[in-house]
């Protein structure tokens, strides 16, 4: 009886200890701004795609099957004030005291570039999924391979975007004849380059940039360039920057009435589901990029819609801002590179991720080779496709790429009136 | 540039730094205790405002007077807590303080008090041309309110008993210790009383954007600036102070280039220190530094 007791109990113990051994969680450690929207939103979608791989089995490592967890630390790296050394060393902390096998980095382009250095050190896999819009993050990564290899960004960046913004503002000049900017940016790395970029690419367009200005990061009245720009008769105010305070600048064009469109190609509180709420839809007719198809409705692809409502499901909330798509995707490529590659060594998942072909939440999912650039386009079958949405009596209404929009832009009646706006 | 643009935008800036400003310039005027705690305080009010309204689902009008009375406890407790233990020895008053606002600031950072979410209503929505220059009533408000204010606390320093004894402690402690007037009593009433004026401008200028965490480092820089370029401990620099800043932000930002604006509070600061480092009316320390 004893020896038999002592079998059952070796048996146990011993497909305890496999099970243990199956278990073993694949870490991934987000170390990225967690007070922030985007990196809130990133997150959000990072939880919501671990739950639903590990409550599927989990991610098969070469025959065995492995969950992810999740271990967040917060960088602060979006606070004035907060330099990027302290957000590096939480990119260290992550790596060397919680085991991270992946890492989803900071939020600001600065601090994201720095990672880099780390990165490499550790040889760690590192997505970006939020943040660091800066063309340098991907130029970067191409001009040292051998060196910045392990990162790789889902996301788009402030040139595509740039790209997408003149698109769209070409189809404003030829349908309403709309061609004088003025350029107001917040004073960090990914908006300066965004407004450097829009204002050079389009004054070859034949478009008359009126102005440029940066405000610092907590900035609370924007009349100066406001009046600027209405002086100088602009017709589109062209907005980049990720601070709340910028809520105040669309608060203080729709009080002012400024005759020109508002036009955020990143526009952190205008992306919140909240923000027609909270202005008493002083939101109208603003028009913001949220970088990737699903953080906004459309119907991209399949996946989008389905993503979107999870999300709201889990949190309560539509996807908010930017960051939230792109976080629920990262785990999604990660397991799909990890099976192929059968293994987490990096050097094989770089190989592995490089070759990644799948279609997510804002269309097919391949990354460039060289710079490890998300593949974009701006149709969801090609590659990833961004989304710029109007803010229109209360909904976020997608208006490009044409191939997802869901509606036409609208101009506010006082700039109708001004400009005496027909379309074409 | 319509030269209307600086002048109106100008004065409006001014009286916000008012706003800011003197409730810091009362409670060190006073007390001599530089109350650190004072951005997190300017927070707090504008998120406790925020949580009676959109939580408890209290009126707007009784949600503020709950807020600033809960401040000014907060002003109040600040000091008979900790700042009483070391009052008199300035370094630690500084340390106290600054690390009672962190505590404050990071505590609602915890709660999750990011984005735009956090926002109070504006009191009325409406714009009003002043010479034909686009002003939101917002604004308009915080220039009335901090008008009203330095009259108010105008009469209250020199028309009521408890004011005058404010301003003899503010003058010369020790000749005021000797007619009778409660020292502590005065710190504490003076920093409730700043405490309830730092309420007073969060709840009245953030309505123009949003509640969060690092205006709260913003608004105390500014206010130190102010009151160091005014002269420590005096009411009127303090005022001058503002307009002088205020006026140099709108000009620097309108003629030169918005992102210079955070510079110069703090280039105040340095050619204040360099060539008046008693501020424009810091008399008393003016004595103290020919003697």
């Amino acid at each position: 009886m004893k020896k038999l007791f002592l079998l059952i109990l070796t048996v146990l113990t011993t497909i305890a200890n496999v099970q243990g051994l199956e278990a073993q969680p694949i870490i991934m450690g987000v170390a990225t701004d967690t007070k922030i929207l985007d990196g809130a939103a990133t997150i959000r979608g990072l939880t919501l795609a671990v739950e639903e791989i590990n409550a599927a089995g989990g991610v098969n490592v070469a025959g065995k099957k492995r969950p992810f967890k999740l271990e967040v630390m917060d960088t602060r790296d979006c606070d004035a004030g907060v330099p990027v050394s302290e957000a590096l060393l939480v990119v260290e902390k992550v790596i060397l005291e919680k085991g991270a096998d992946f890492i989803i980095g900071p939020s600001r382009s600065e601090a994201a570039l720095a990672a880099l250095g780390v990165i490499s050190k550790y040889k760690k896999i590192y997505l970006s999924t939020c943040g660091g819009l800066s063309p340098k993050f991907h130029t970067t990564i191409a001009e040292n391979y051998d060196k910045y290899k392990y990162a790789f960004r889902i996301t788009g960046e402030s040139g595509y975007m740039a790209k997408e913004a003149m698109d769209l503002l070409t189809h404003l000049t030829s349908q309403y004849g709309l061609n004088r900017m003025f350029i107001i940016v917040q004073d960090v790395a990914f908006a300066r380059a965004g407004g450097e970029i829009i204002g050079e690419s389009l004054k070859k367009k034949g478009w008359e940039i009126l102005g440029y200005q940066r405000y610092p990061t907590g900035s609370t009245d924007f009349s100066a360039a406001l009046l600027k720009a209405k002086d100088a008769g602009a017709q589109v105010l062209f907005i980049m920057g990720d601070m709340p305070e910028l809520s105040i600048l669309i608060n203080q064009w729709y009080d002012m009435k400024i005759p020109a469109l508002p036009f955020g190609n990143y526009l952190g509180p205008a992306m919140e589901p909240k923000f027609w709420e909270v202005t008493k839809g002083r939101a109208a007719y603003t028009i913001v990029n949220v970088v990737n198809a699903g953080n906004a409705p459309s119907n991209a692809t399949p996946l989008t819609m389905k993503f979107y409502r999870a999300y709201q499901k889990r949190w309560g909330t539509e996807p908010e801002g930017y960051g939230a798509a792109s976080g629920y995707m990262a785990p999604y490529v990660l397991k799909d590179a990890i099976e192929r590659a059968g293994t987490l060594d990096p050097d094989s998942l770089v190989s592995a991720l490089e070759k990644t072909d799948l279609v997510g939440v804002y269309g097919r999912v391949r990354f460039d080779p060289k710079s490890h650039q998300i593949v974009p386009s701006l149709d969801p079958k090609e590659g990833a496709v961004g989304t710029i949405f109007q803010w229109q009596d209360g909904k976020r209404v997608v208006v490009y790429p044409p191939k997802i929009a869901m509606g036409e832009i609208k101009f506010p009646p006082w700039m109708s009136d001004y400009w005496k706006i027909k379309k074409k | 540039m319509n030269i209307m643009n600086i002048l109106i935008y100008g004065f409006v800036n001014s009286l916000l730094l008012v706003l800011m400003a003197l409730g810091f310039a009362l409670a060190y005027s006073v007390s001599r205790v530089p109350n650190f705690t004072h951005g997190a305080l300017y927070v707090l009010a504008g998120y406790l405002t925020w949580i009676f309204v959109n939580r408890l689902g209290l009126n707007y009008g009784l949600s503020i007077i709950l807020s600033i009375a809960v401040i000014t406890g907060i002003g109040w407790l600040v000091y008979q807590v900790a700042v009483i233990r070391v009052r008199g020895m300035p370094v630690s008053e500084i340390i106290v303080t600054f690390a009672i606002g962190i505590a404050i600031l990071e505590f609602l950072r915890w709660l999750g008090l990011r984005g735009a979410t956090y926002v109070l209503p504006v009191f009325y929505m409406k714009t009003i041309n002043i010479f034909g220059v686009p002003v939101d009533s917002q604004r308009i408000a915080a220039v009335i309110i901090a008008a009203l204010i330095v009259l108010a606390l105008w009469l209250f320093t020199h028309c009521t008993k408890m004011g005058l004894s404010l301003r003899g402690i503010a003058q010369n402690e020790r000749a005021a210790l000797m007619l009778g007037i409660d020292s502590d009593r005065a710190a504490t009433l003076a920093l409730s009383l700043g405490s309830a004026l730092v309420a007073v401008a969060g709840i009245t200028i953030i309505p123009m954007g949003n509640v969060n965490v690092p205006a709260g480092y913003d608004v105390l820089v500014f206010a130190i600036a102010v009151c160091i370029c005014g002269g420590l401990g005096s009411w009127t620099g303090t005022i001058l102070a503002a307009f002088v800043i205020g006026f140099a932000q709108t000009i620097v930002a309108y003629l030169i280039a918005p992102h210079l604006v955070m510079v110069v509070a703090l280039a105040a600061v340095i050619l204040i220190l360099i060539f008046k480092p008693s501020g424009l009316f810091g008399r008393q320390k003016e004595l103290e530094e020919r003697v």
